[in-house]
């Protein structure tokens, strides 16, 4: 029996770049298939030739032994292929069931959609993937993990017989990543193959019997039984056997209180946050998705405005109205999605990391014309301190790879030098290369007498970067670890801790 | 198979080729203009005195234009320019003729009145939330109304002093019309503020990404406003020297400016860059209608043609613009 999908010496460059280089790989019917690899070794590119986004230059795909080449979306949707992204894309103010409908023929009734009709042959799908939410609700107000059980449901519903998922976990909670494995694991069961794509490589041990590794645009291992562990994995990405980063938490030097909260309240999300950051500490801050965290990070950055509560920012009251305001006063973020809130993507490397540092890139105060060289210099600078991998200064940066792009919001920071710096999901989608760099260069800049918090739900990363840890849970803080006692253990069970008895913990206390 | 598949897809090379004609169509398409007139012309067109005539008429739609570049790269359509630059003219003259203005003050005063239209512009768009097509098109309406109301429908014409008219009848040096400088003027230094200055890459950010701009602690809001600001402004100098070149107030006068300079800012922005909007864009576009326009009348083409050649221009434009962007994504 021909493989449902063959992939061979599939090339494609952008401008100068070479992004494949002969990138292929083979899934059976109804197998979990691994692809691991780098950022920037060609996985995204190679999934949008899949999904008809982007046109290879050469290349030989076969659906079912069947050559075939596939122009757009909409033909990748008739050959049974489906692409659960990242970033998933909704129509919000649209139903469930709408979302799920989006662009498949409907049912019709007397000339009106007959929704009712849909609605008896999309339930059992949901009810086979776990979709607990009404058919009618808005999907704007449900968590992630919904919304990838709706991605999920979307695909069944076109008959899909390859359904490739892009770091499916990546902000779905340790619970909800089990409900997805067992969907996955049924899904293969009743033979619709899915292409995992992850850097999370104990995942990919658990799920797939066959893995793929892409490393610099090819193909460069193809791992299945005896063959196939975490070692070879991590090897076949970097091409060279790596040991894992080291932390050196106990050298630090904790500082002065640097960021005071007392009593920070913006409902529903944050509910009385009080906690003290040092000069010099990396403070983690862990919990579910949808816990409270990045609403936090958005009140101390200014983004938005408290209901109630202060805070004080080196002894001295703290009420910043806008960024603009908490920038000045010495506080940087690092926001979540790179792509939609920290990256101008039409613009250069150099733009992006001069932004934000304008002040010290023109002549003079009173002659506030940019110095072209000045800012080449600086770009460059923080290129080869990072080693952010780019062709030059003057790169777009929607060619660099995400862990290159996450390394130059880094940068716009680093001259700055805010005396507290917040990283929300600083790792997110990142290589395990970059990860260990950006990992590194938080220690620095905390060593060097920064205050840093850090927001994660990657289980293992709090407790190797973070000198304390709090976990947040339905808007309050339920936990604090410290020194020896942080582990990825203690976080999960905190963040899953009763909301109500915390409450009445903090009402009594 | 792979015959059949490499046919309909763009191959690196067509991909150079489609690139670079988006880039460099729009110039090459103002030079291979300018050679037919001259070829069909010889005599009328190609001449040192009939240039001249063009980019001094250009001026006025050039200035206009380059302060919708400015609003059109923070992300906002300022629909108001046109109605607003015929209020100005017709006020400008106003203030000379009926209350006795030196011109030095009127022309500061209408002016200012231009930066205060593109502040309320913006300050809707910014803080009442109102999309800028809409807060634009009921502002220019009103101003519209305003202009009707101040001159009773009747144009002004009698008394207007010599010195006002020689504002943009008058030369420079070496004989260049004024227009042609103040249009120099007016370009290079929105030039300079655009890919320059720190404010410009503040611009740039804010129409590239408002919401990274926000979080990198930029005021978003006040810079929209100053790109309102910087069209209010030059929609004034506009409606000013248009006035001092028609030599009259009209109510009306200044409203066709609204088209010629959306054409030339989406023109612009195919020129030399994939669909991104700059100023010396703008000037090859609004480059290439007043040359159009000029050969049309060379070649007595009706007025209905006129018509016709500016929507077909737009569309065009905006065309070319988007197609720049296609093509630098795949």
């Amino acid at each position: 029996m021909p493989a449902l999908l063959e992939a061979q010496s599939v090339e494609k460059s952008f401008g100068g770049a070479q992004a494949l280089k002969g990138a292929g790989l083979s899934i059976e019917v109804g197998e979990v298939h691994g692809l691991v690899g780098a950022n920037g070794a060609g996985k995204s590119t190679f999934i949008k030739v899949l999904a008809g986004l982007v046109r290879p230059d050469a290349g030989d795909i076969r659906i079912s032994g069947v050559p075939v080449s596939i122009q757009s979306p909409q033909q990748a949707t008739a050959l049974g292929l489906s692409f659960i992204h990242q970033e998933l894309a909704f129509v919000p103010g649209m139903s469930v069931i709408e979302n799920i409908m989006l662009g498949v023929p409907k049912k019709m009734r007397l000339g009106a959609v007959d929704w009712q009709a849909i609605g008896r042959d999309v339930e059992p799908l949901a009810r086979r993937v776990g979709l607990t939410s009404p058919m009618n609700a808005d999907v704007k107000r449900l968590s992630t993990a919904e919304r990838w059980l709706i991605s999920i449901c979307r695909a069944l519903v076109r008959r899909a017989r390859l359904i490739v998922m892009d770091e499916p976990t990546a902000s779905l909670s340790a619970a909800e990543g089990e409900r997805l494995f067992r969907i996955i694991e049924d899904l293969s069961a009743s033979g619709v193959a899915v292409l995992y794509v992850s850097h999370r490589l104990d995942e990919i041990l658990r799920l797939c019997r066959r893995v793929t590794a892409f490393r610099d645009g090819r193909c460069v291992a193809s791992l299945e039984g005896e063959a196939l562990d975490r070692h070879a994995l991590v090897e076949a990405i970097v091409g060279h056997p790596v040991a894992e980063a080291q932390m050196t938490a106990a050298t630090r030097q904790v500082g002065p209180v640097a960021l005071s909260v007392k009593g920070l309240c913006r409902l529903p999300q944050v509910r009385s946050v009080s906690f003290d950051l040092h000069a010099g500490e990396v403070l983690g801050l862990g919990g579910l998705v949808g816990s409270g965290r990045s609403e936090l990070a958005r009140l101390v950055f200014g983004a938005d405005r408290p209901h109630r509560g202060e805070m004080t920012l080196f002894g001295n009251p703290f009420v910043p109205r806008n960024p603009a305001q908490a920038v000045a006063a010495g506080v940087g973020l690092v926001p979540e999605e790179r792509r939609a809130e920290g990256l101008v993507l039409g613009k250069s490397v150099a733009f992006n990391l001069a932004l934000g540092n304008l002040s010290r890139l023109v002549f003079s105060r009173a002659l506030p014309l940019i110095r072209p060289r000045a800012t080449r210099s600086f770009a460059l600078g923080i290129i080869r301190r990072l080693a952010v991998k780019a062709e030059s200064a003057d790169t777009p940066i929607v060619r660099l790879s995400g862990g290159n792009q996450q390394k130059v919001l880094i940068g716009r920071w680093l001259e700055r030098r805010p005396r507290l710096l917040i990283l929300d999901e600083p790792t997110r989608g990142v290589d395990i290369g970059a990860r260990s760099e950006i990992h590194r260069l938080v220690r620095e800049l905390a060593a060097r007498g920064m205050a840093v918090l850090v927001i994660s739900s990657e289980p293992d990363e709090l407790p190797e970067l973070c000198d304390r840890v709090l976990v947040m849970a339905e808007g309050r803080i339920v936990a604090e670890l410290e020194g020896e006692s942080i582990s990825r253990g203690k976080i999960v069970a905190a963040s899953y801790q009763e909301p109500e008895r915390a409450a009445r913990e903090e009402e009594s206390a | 198979m792979s015959d059949t598949a490499t046919d309909q897809r763009l191959s690196p090379r067509s991909r150079l080729m489609l690139g670079t004609l988006a880039r460099y169509g729009t110039i090459i398409g103002l030079l291979g203009m300018i050679v037919a007139f001259s070829i069909l012309s010889p005599r009328a067109f190609p001449t040192l005195g009939n240039f001249t005539n063009v980019l001094n008429q250009a001026s006025l739609a050039m200035i206009i234009a380059g302060g919708l570049t400015v609003a059109v790269i923070v992300g906002e359509l300022d629909l108001s320019i046109g109605f607003a630059a015929s209020l100005h003219g017709i006020l400008v003259t106003g203030l000379v003729v009926s209350n006795g203005l030196p011109i030095p003050m009127a022309v500061l005063v209408v002016l200012l009145l231009g930066a205060l239209i593109g502040f309320v512009n913006g300050f809707i768009v910014t803080k009442i939330k109102v999309n800028s097509v809409i807060a634009t098109l009921g502002v220019g309406t009103i101003l519209t109304g305003l202009a009707f109301a101040y001159s009773a429908g009747v144009p002004i014409v009698a008394g207007v002093p010599e010195a006002f008219l020689q504002l943009s009848l008058g030369r420079w040096l070496w004989g260049i019309p004024n227009n042609i400088v103040f249009m120099a003027l007016v370009l290079g230094f929105l030039w300079l503020l655009v890919e320059r200055s720190a404010v410009g890459q503040e611009i740039q950010a804010v129409g590239g990404n408002p919401t990274a701009a926000y979080l990198s602690g930029i005021d978003v809001d006040r810079i929209k406003i100053l790109g309102f600001v910087i069209s209010g402004v030059c929609a004034a100098l506009t409606g000013i020297l248009l006035a001092s070149r028609l030599g009259s107030g009209t109510a009306s006068a200044a409203d066709g400016y609204l088209l010629t300079a959306f054409a030339a800012v989406f023109l612009g922005s195919a020129t030399l860059r994939d669909g991104e909007f700059h100023v010396f864009g703008t000037f090859v576009g609004a480059l290439i209608i007043a040359f159009g326009f000029n050969g049309l009348n060379i070649f007595g083409a009706p007025t209905f043609f006129q018509y016709l050649f500016q929507g077909a221009i737009l569309i065009l434009a905006v065309g070319l613009s988007s197609l720049g962007r296609v093509i630098a994504e795949r």
